[in-house]
């Protein structure tokens, strides 16, 4: 009843406020990233950036330098913003707490430490397995996490469990790279999160997961708005509560995976995307999907001009920037919620 | 839990102290020291230069009569390591327990309160943006200073709409990944020569260690070590629930910041020493608590002896291991450590 009731609900009207919501943060996605592609080392005008994307003269070195160099980073941005965002989503909808984050747990970690140790001790399977590395890292820290913290409710107990697996990861990546110390120079700025040292090669290697992985997402919008009701009533609806979390915790899997097999771990993005999306729309997983989408790839290209702008001779890791931007968050979050 | 009295000593330390001890928790103590001593004996024995068991024990107890370059190579260079290692283990220990009993979680650990965060915020600042400002004699000193600012932070940043143990943990959390974000960025930028020495130190590593930074680590810990025991009961009656202790006459505003401050005490002063050994307070309280569960009197003392037990081998074995090459404490603890403690705690979970 409840379910046709929400059904009911959202057919009532055309929802014109929210799918202006969502073409107003496309509209700022766009500024975003014009303006993304015409920072850099040499300024460029935002005419020649719209002749370089619509009609594009390789001749012009201007418009080569946007259609060879800057295109690819803000696609990776884009990309990666958009994948830890929905992540993020997921992963608070099916533990219920508001503090679940794929970097936080320790996911992105383990990620992180079998890239590095197949690419350190494995060289022989080519950069078309690094994708396949990166799941099975963050396959394993989920599992950890989750065996620590157990499916009950609790937020605090799933934190602690995912700064122990963090823990665990990063000590065993510190000591691959001491061990190694050319891989150390090597990986070091790709280990905090940097989409400036990626590029389109990566990305092509894990596009067709991250597809997959995001009609998937919206695949499982029915089973999530009841599972937001609670376990038993989403039971009582026809939701199998099982597969919906082991599905949900391996679209996380291959989302943060893709990620960090082309950007490195970037955290927090997932932490703080959906609560600025929940602020917006209320939990309704479609409306919620897409804001979350928007929302995180406008503020990893946000966060990749600040981390180009700051310094500005030198470029900090987007990672970098996006914890100093969510660590705050999180804080606040503890603070509100934790009365 | 049987509770039969015919398990209880009566101890007179003083006169007219009584203690209460378990015979099982007494045994279990004396066979931890044991361990500790073995351990340190063989830790004074194996390393690039091997030196037979029989002649170490004569080296360490009768120095005269042995060669002089014996005598330098375990007085000078294994002994104050060892025994900083043992000192560091046993204060991140009891920091452990003190707490895994406030928070009453399992999963708590020192790194928690955000000392060791802080402290290597500070110290790689000193190394990598601004070296040889200051002699290297001072760095573990602003570490420490480091250390005990962040985690003053946190506290008053947790304690502002009341003081709650959960809420300290997860505030912690929030400034201990800023904060490590921060190092990442030095450490992504730095010179990487500067960096390696760094992320050596990061890594929990003792091979820089004097009798003089022993002797100062002792005084810490044998200080704040003693209170943190004296306060045995009153920690026995925290794991209850605060009010069950407030009811019982612990007055938790007063009992739990002080607490705190011997945790961040004896934390910092074991990072000033040697490093973030993230992992020893996390798991060496619950190996303690295998043997004489939540009874604070036993479980203080078993568990820093466990921990000092841990650093120990920890060290011994990563710098014996991969031989010409070091690997820091820490990072040995870790491999070690973190699959019996994923296998303890979803043991926990059952029952």
């Amino acid at each position: 009843m409840l379910l046709n009731k929400a059904k009911h609900h959202t057919k009532k009207g055309f929802p014109t406020a929210k799918l202006s919501g969502v073409v107003l943060l496309l509209l700022a996605v766009i500024i975003a990233s014009f303006w993304h592609l015409s920072l850099g080392a040499k300024n460029i005008d935002w005419l020649t950036i719209w002749q370089a994307l619509t009609a594009y003269n390789p001749l012009d070195s201007d418009q080569a330098i946007i259609r060879e160099s800057r295109q690819a980073r803000l696609l990776v941005a884009l990309v990666v913003g958009a994948a830890l965002a929905l992540a993020g989503v997921i992963m608070q909808a099916i533990s219920s707490n508001p503090l679940a984050d794929p970097g936080l747990l320790g996911i992105n970690s383990g990620a992180a430490f079998f890239v590095v140790a197949s690419v350190l001790f494995l060289p022989m399977f080519g950069p078309h397995y690094l994708p396949v590395f990166a799941f099975l890292g963050a396959a394993v820290a989920t599992f950890i996490v989750m065996l620590l913290a157990g499916w009950e409710q609790n937020s605090e107990r799933l934190v602690l469990a995912g700064v122990a697996v963090t823990a665990i990861f990063s000590a065993m990546t510190a000591i691959l790279l001491l061990i190694d110390q050319q891989g150390l120079d090597k990986l070091r700025h790709w280990l905090t999160g940097a989409i400036g040292a990626s590029d389109l090669v990566k990305l092509n290697l894990v596009y067709p997961y991250l597809i997959v992985a995001m009609i998937c997402c919206f695949a499982l919008v029915r089973s999530l708005n009841a599972f937001h009701l609670g376990a038993r009533v989403a039971e009582g609806l026809g939701v199998n509560v099982l597969f919906l979390k082991i599905s949900g915790l391996g679209l996380v899997v291959v989302l943060s995976g893709s990620v960090v097999a082309v950007a490195g771990p970037i955290g927090f993005v997932g932490l703080v995307i959906p609560h600025m999306a929940r602020l917006l729309v209320r939990n309704n997983y479609i409306w919620l999907f897409l804001y979350s989408l928007l929302l995180g790839a406008l503020l990893l290209i946000v966060s990749d001009i600040a981390a180009r702008v700051i310094f500005s001779p030198y470029e900090i890791n987007t990672g970098i920037i996006t914890a100093f931007v969510g660590a705050p968050v999180f804080i606040a979050l503890v603070l509100r919620k934790m009365k | 839990m049987n509770m039969l009295p015919a398990h209880f000593l009566r101890i007179k330390p003083f006169p007219r102290v009584v203690l209460h001890a378990r015979s099982s928790d007494i045994a279990w103590l004396i066979c931890f020291t044991i361990l500790l001593l073995s351990v340190l004996l063989w830790g004074a024995t194996t390393g690039s230069y091997q030196i037979s068991l029989f002649k170490s024990w004569h080296i360490i107890f009768t120095p005269e009569s042995e060669p002089d370059k014996l005598v330098r190579v375990i007085w000078e260079f294994r002994l104050p390591r060892l025994f900083a290692a043992a000192l560091c283990g046993a204060a991140l220990a009891i920091a452990g327990v003190i707490l895994q009993s406030i928070t009453r979680n399992a999963l708590a650990s020192p790194g928690l309160i955000g000392v060791e965060a802080g402290a290597s915020a500070t110290m790689l600042i000193f190394m990598v943006i601004i070296p040889e400002v200051i002699p290297a004699l001072w760095l573990p000193v602003c570490a420490m200073l480091g250390g005990f600012f962040v985690a003053v932070c946190i506290w008053a940043l947790s304690s502002r709409a009341g003081y709650s143990p959960i809420r300290l943990v997860l505030i912690g959390v929030g400034i201990t990944s800023m904060l490590s974000a921060f190092s990442e960025m030095l450490i992504t930028y730095g010179d990487i020569e500067l960096v390696e020495s760094a992320l050596m130190w990061l890594g929990g590593s003792l091979h820089q260690v004097s009798w003089l930074q022993v002797e100062a680590m002792m005084i810490w810990f044998v200080v704040s070590g003693t209170l943190a025991w004296l306060c045995f009961r009153q920690l026995n009656l925290l794991v209850l629930g605060d009010k069950v202790a407030f009811s019982r006459g612990v007055d938790n505003r007063k009992v739990i910041p002080f607490l705190l401050l011997l945790s961040v005490v004896l934390t910092s002063s074991s990072v000033a020493t040697a490093g973030t050994l993230t992992f020893v307070g996390l798991i060496a309280p619950h190996i303690a608590r295998r043997f004489c569960s939540d009874r604070h009197g036993a479980l203080i003392p078993l568990s820093a002896l466990i921990g000092a037990c841990l650093v120990v081998l920890g060290d011994t074995l990563g710098r014996t291991v991969f031989s010409p090459l070091q690997l820091p404490a820490g990072l040995v603890l870790v491999l070690v450590g973190a699959p019996y403690f994923i296998i303890l705690m979803s043991r926990l979970r059952k029952t």
